[in-house]
């Protein structure tokens, strides 16, 4: 099944709207909670497009990660106006979630008491909370799932969307990836040693609109689930996934931080350079897939292999065809 | 040209860890006593807390691990792995070492809190300027640790698609593994949940006094809350014929699966059960029974006012006041969150293999509109087809039709 896309949203550091996808995003200094300075991407959250849902009565207390999604998912709607909303189904990814309100409430809890920490707060942390009230808030009627893991969930949502897609459970899907950031996440990344290599952490949303349509260009065959333990298993993991494709169709390179010493080691054409090296995790791995659809679209290319780097336990990869 | 039916999805292999027993059979004989698991929680801390009880799982051991890999490990993990165990020694996919006997092997899993416990474990170091350790409480905490666990002990990879739609995630997950069999992308695939009680978690449901004071009375009047729980279920679907070919024993067919959104509100769903409908009436339509031909209804029936008024309008407008049977096994074994839909799915399969059905526990006064519906002690069914239920936070519902072998 064969994935073609009618139309996209972003709300990423580079600004709102489908350009602000591929666009390169700025990093501004910031440190973590424990004074761990980084560089990171982060949203404008006092834009007007993104306060104008804190008016919607549901969404009054969600998450900055809320207003990310359904800022991007409402201008994917926008883009295909005669879509049935009813027909609709959607799928998100995440890596880290709804981190801004867990991180509060946990910290309520252990520093005023259990009794006194928040009721309204805990819900919001709920990982699939941010989605119900986009699907609530725009009327999708389709499927909904909310898909965690490493940044391979982002494939896994693709492979999860041409599933529905081929069973007929819905004309069309949006494919979402959504990421916060809170100082937190620095010293989390800093301790399982993911900061090294330059990684930067970023924040957003991005919304792919899907269609089974043989439109093209169109996203193909998705070989997910090489597992990895150790970096160095990090390569071999990757061989044996493309290894799935044409060794003689090029790879985008989409590696970063540590994952970009493994990546110079394969031996197949590249089409690159990585414009940033910012790391949104889903959020990053959905701005490839854009980027390969770019590619394929504009001719340089008639095909390409987009590698989704997990960081932590898994790659995959997927083909982009003209 | 006529379309290629659907194939028929088998159940090979299924297994359990819950608070009232460590693997599926001690678990379905707990059951059937009427015991529930409710007590004291030692695994977090609850002081402060106005519920401090719930139902909590004696950690399965793990000979061919050492202690001191066992501590690293999450809660959640801990749980995992022995259900995982059952599940595929049952498919007969181990070898004599407990390897499995697939290279790749695609899984399809639910969880809510991943492993809670080492991400709390890492903030509180965080704020308490603590800085040893701090690597494995990361490396531990998210989701991909506990898939990943698997993977290691048991000897495989492939596609992990973990779900987190809350409550219902575990009937996403299997309903997604039969979608997968279904669209011809995999032909087995290793399905379940798994679930640690957390302090956040407990603190959350006890702050939002959704926590019974005392016994969870699922569809009473007088009803006052859910228990939480912990647990973990793991099953192994599979293409019937490729089943039937590699002779393996057929426990029973995944027959259909429905899942909805109700939007009404985030955490109460429509007060008419009118999407937990849809869910169920799309899994009939999948199966192409009709809902006379259930037998049985193992509900979400959490405890709570709003769930089980919604569910018991729900069951009554698909079920009617029929010979369906209907319990909510969470008055025993608490309330499992990701890794329920998962379980209650065992249990479906457990009560079509037997013909006993899981008693519905601590009933007082029944709700009027499902009062003949709920099992009593001690009943039995010639059972051709179960379902099972399951809503959760967010509006996520799931409904997932079982028959018999």
């Amino acid at each position: 099944m064969n994935l073609s896309l009618l139309s996209a949203g972003g709300v990423t550091p580079a600004g709102l709207g489908p350009d602000a996808i591929t666009a390169r995003w700025p990093v501004t200094a910031t440190h973590s909670h424990g004074g761990v300075p980084v560089q990171a991407g982060l949203i404008e959250q006092k834009d007007p497009a993104l306060l104008r849902w804190q008016k919607e009565p549901r969404l009054r207390r969600a998450s900055p990660i809320t207003y990310f999604m359904i800022e991007a998912v409402e201008q994917a709607l926008q883009g295909a106006p005669h879509l049935d909303r009813g027909r609709t189904g959607v799928v998100a990814s995440f890596f880290l979630g709804c981190l801004v309100y867990s991180v509060r409430f946990y910290r309520q809890i252990t520093e005023e008491g259990r009794r006194f920490a928040s009721p309204v707060l805990f819900p919001e942390t709920v990982f699939n909370s941010p989605l119900s009230h986009v699907v609530a808030t725009l009327g999708l009627g389709g499927p909904v799932y909310s898909q965690i893991g490493d940044k391979t969930c982002w494939a896994s949502a693709l492979r999860t969307a041409q599933c529905w897609l081929a069973n007929g459970d819905c004309d069309h899907v949006i494919v979402l990836a959504a990421e916060e950031f809170d100082p937190h996440e620095v010293d989390a990344l800093q301790a399982g040693g993911l900061l090294r290599g330059g990684l930067q952490p970023c924040e957003g949303a991005i919304a792919l609109l899907l269609s089974p349509s043989a439109n093209s260009p169109a996203i193909g065959t998705i070989a997910d689930g090489y597992d990895f333990r150790t970096r160095q298993e990090g390569l071999e993991a990757a061989e044996r996934c493309l290894a799935e494709f044409s060794p003689h169709t090029p790879l985008l390179d989409t590696a970063t931080g540590w994952t970009r010493t493994a990546a110079a080691k394969i031996s197949r054409s590249i089409i690159g350079p990585k414009a940033t090296l910012t790391e949104g995790f889903t959020l990053s791995a959905a701005a490839d897939t854009m980027r390969a659809l770019d590619i394929v679209a504009s001719g340089q290319s008639p095909d390409v292999i987009v590698p989704v780097w997990g960081l932590t336990r898994q790659v995959a990869a997927y083909r982009v065809t003209a | 040209m006529s379309a290629t039916p659907p194939p028929q999805i088998a159940i090979t292999g299924l297994g359990c860890v819950t608070a009232l027993g460590g693997d599926a059979t001690s678990t379905w004989e707990a059951l059937h006593t009427g015991r529930s698991a409710r007590g004291p929680l030692t695994a977090i801390v609850v002081d402060g807390c106005r519920v401090t009880e719930g139902a909590e799982a004696s950690l399965p051991s793990w000979p061919s691990w050492p202690e001191k890999r066992l501590r690293r490990v999450s809660r959640s993990t801990r749980l995992a792995l022995p259900a995982v165990r059952q599940a595929l020694s049952e498919a007969r996919l181990l070898d004599a070492n407990d390897r499995c006997l697939l290279p790749r092997l695609e899984m399809s899993v639910s969880t809510t809190a991943c492993g809670m416990e080492k991400g709390e474990e890492f903030l509180r170091a965080l704020w308490s300027k603590t800085r040893t350790g701090q690597s494995a409480r990361v490396a531990q905490y998210q989701s991909q640790a506990q898939t990943g666990a698997i993977h290691d002990l048991f000897g495989f990879d492939g596609p992990v698609m973990t779900v987190a739609n809350a409550c219902a995630g575990g009937g996403n997950a299997i309903g997604h593994a039969a979608d997968l069999i279904r669209s011809g992308m995999t032909d087995i695939v290793l399905a379940g949940g798994y679930e640690a009680l957390s302090e956040l978690v407990f603190a959350g449901f006890d702050g939002l006094q959704s926590l019974a004071p005392e016994a969870c009375r699922p569809f009473d009047r007088g009803r006052r809350g859910l228990m939480l729980g912990e647990g973990a279920a793991f099953l192994v679907l599979e293409n019937a014929g490729r089943a039937r070919a590699r002779g393996a024993k057929i426990l029973g067919y995944l027959a259909g699966y429905g899942q909805t959104t109700d939007t009404h509100h985030l955490t109460q769903p429509a007060p008419d059960g009118a999407p937990l409908e849809r869910a169920m009436r799309r899994a009939l339509e999948q199966s192409g029974l009709d809902a006379s031909d259930v037998g049985y209804v193992n509900a979400h029936g959490t405890g709570t006012p709003f769930n089980d008024g919604a569910e018991a309008q729900a069951f009554h407008r698909v079920f009617g006041a029929g010979q369906t049977k209907l319990s909510s096994t969470k008055a025993a074994l608490g309330h499992t969150l990701g890794a329920a839909g998962a379980i209650e799915a065992v249990l479906c399969l457990l009560a079509l293999q037997s013909g006993q059905l899981a008693p519905q526990i601590n009933l007082l006064d029944p709700e009027p509109l499902v009062a003949k519906a709920l099992v009593g002690h001690g009943e039995r069914a010639d059972l051709s087809a179960a379902m099972s239920v399951n809503l959760g936070f967010g509006g996520s519902n799931a409904a997932v039709l079982f028959t018999r072998a």
